[in-house]
């Protein structure tokens, strides 16, 4: 039975059908619905409701804020779930200098406290309370010790409990936590009333497009020339994605799942294109990079198909440096242990194979040292994004 | 009795490590063993995350003593492990010396308990008795 795909992004949306895959730069003075349906009503029109899948990254993601007792164990595991679950992290707390902490003044959607193996007791007190009472959150999750739940709850209103991320061997137990942030996130989807809409059109559940590519990373092996181990750089307009396997970070966090994802939020070349200049311009090989590309600074300011082009190849090279040693953020992937890099998202309409394996060869020269070479796998018809929506289905 | 054990700094001495795991649990301590190559502060965090009593650090190619010296410094840090007991043994320095030389230096850095190669029974005994002394 023939279906239809749909992608609504933050900059484009995209729209596949078993035989045309085509894509829409989004018009902000209208509701997707609206822009979708006049620019592809024709084509939507063709397709009964049960037979159109919809999935979306458009102004998702939520924020979240971690309270836990010690950086190796209960915030390392907890950042770990929020990552993968596709949350940004505003802040993690150490819990015994909380008084010390300033309080966020946006509101935050969901606080997750954490700390102790289930045999611990009596691990927080007023402080926590105190500190609650201050915040502007939306939602609150416990997932610490089984003992200090009830005392807990008493104490915080609407306080949602699940069983511990730490068991008692100290290892990380990861599902109940990423289900509940996963959930929210789609909820967080849905409840947009731009996506709500989009339920005119299908009747299937709309999902958010990192979950999509995420749960398409097992087949990817099997579908394209790609060897093992991979990573996968998904550059958008707001935001940039990379999926990888397990098996190459350093962290020896045991956990059931084989891949991991980290979502750079503002690192997309379009909505967070100025935050992606200023990236640029803290790092220091920026510059060189720039010479070899044979442009200069002024490039930034300029709205040619040259600039998006530079935009685009700074992005994967500011991705790169943020996974390696020379930036570490949230993990370092061991960079010369892969083989390949599959690109997706809108890049892919943009870069041809010869100006992406420039940047990537430059990147492995310039911060590994190294002619390492993986092969590049670029994804120009989205076939990763359909093969993820189409088995999600 | 709750007790984080592991191997401290760049050593991967894997069967020592077990033959302590397997000796403290004999005698009835609820052991979280953390391995080898482990850094002080994962030791002081697990301390925290499991409220241990004890936390009895191994080393056996020397390096001990590099990681020693910062044990006082970071434990100050932590609110919450005025009460836990600090032991250490193996082989504590590179080349040889004299435990009596050893012993008040590794005191110095902080800890209650002290094993310049001595046998692993005879260190867990002293422990027992050291921990009676305490009330613990």
């Amino acid at each position: 039975m023939s279906q239809l795909l749909i992608d609504v992004g933050s900059t484009y949306f995209k729209v596949a059908t078993p035989t045309s895959i085509e894509q829409h730069f989004r018009d902000f003075n209208k509701d997707i619905f609206d822009d979708l349906t006049y620019k592809c009503g024709d084509t939507i029109g063709q397709f009964e409701k049960e037979n159109v899948y919809v999935c979306s990254s458009a102004n998702g993601g939520l924020s979240t804020l971690i309270i836990g007792i010690t950086d190796s164990f209960s915030l390392k595991y907890a950042k770990n779930i929020a990552f993968n679950s596709g949350i940004n992290i505003i802040d993690t707390i150490i819990y015994q200098n909380i008084e010390e902490y300033s309080i966020p003044s946006d509101l935050v959607d969901v606080v997750i406290i954490v700390g102790g193996i289930d045999s611990s007791s009596n691990i927080f007190t007023q402080s926590l309370y105190t500190y609650l009472d201050n915040l502007n959150y939306s939602n609150i999750v416990f997932v610490g010790s089984v003992q200090d739940a009830p005392e807990l709850q008493n104490n915080i209103k609407d306080l949602v409990v699940l069983p511990n991320i730490i068991d008692n061997k100290l290892h990380i137990v990861e599902e109940n936590l990423k289900e509940y942030l996963t959930n929210l996130y789609q909820l967080d989807i849905e409840g947009k009333e731009d996506i709500k809409n989009l339920y005119n059109i299908t009747s299937n559940q709309i999902y958010s497009t990192p979950y999509i590519v995420n749960k398409t990373l097992a087949l990817i092996d099997a579908n394209y020339s790609v060897v093992d181990p991979f990573i996968l750089i998904d550059i958008g307009g707001a935001t940039t994605d990379i999926h990888y396997s397990k098996d190459l970070v350093d962290e020896n966090i045991v956990t059931q799942n084989e891949y991991d994802r980290l979502v750079f939020k503002k690192l997309g070349v379009y909505k967070s294109k100025e935050s992606l200049i200023f990236t640029a311009k803290n790092n220091e090989f920026t510059y060189e990079l720039l010479t070899h590309l044979k442009v200069t600074e002024n490039i930034f300011e300029e709205t040619s198909e040259k600039a998006t082009k530079t935009l685009m190849q700074l992005a994967i090279f500011l991705v790169l440096c943020k996974m390696s040693h020379y930036k570490k953020t949230y993990v370092n992937l061991k960079l010369l242990s892969i083989n390949s890099i599959v690109l997706t998202g809108g890049i892919t309409k943009v870069l041809s194979n010869e100006e992406t394996e420039d940047i990537i060869s430059f990147f492995y020269k310039k911060i590994l040292n190294s002619k390492h070479n993986p092969s590049v796998v670029i994804d120009r018809n989205y076939d990763i994004w359909t093969l993820g929506i189409t088995n999600k289905g | 009795m709750k007790v984080i054990t592991g191997v401290v700094g760049n050593d991967i001495h894997v069967v020592a490590n077990r033959l302590i795991e397997l000796s403290l649990d004999a005698r009835g301590f609820e052991v979280f063993n953390l391995g080898v190559n482990t850094y002080l502060e994962e030791f002081f965090d697990a301390a925290v995350e499991t409220q241990a009593d004890i936390l009895l650090i191994s080393s056996l190619n020397g390096e001990a003593e590099g990681w020693a010296r910062e044990v006082k410094f970071l434990k100050s840090k932590y609110k919450t492990l005025d009460n836990l007991v600090m032991m250490i043994g193996g082989n504590l320095v590179v080349g040889t010396a004299a435990a009596k030389d050893i012993v008040p230096r590794y005191r110095n850095y902080g800890f209650d308990l002290v094993f310049h190669q001595v046998d692993l029974n005879t260190g867990l005994d002293t422990l027992e008795e050291y921990l009676k002394t305490r009330n613990i």
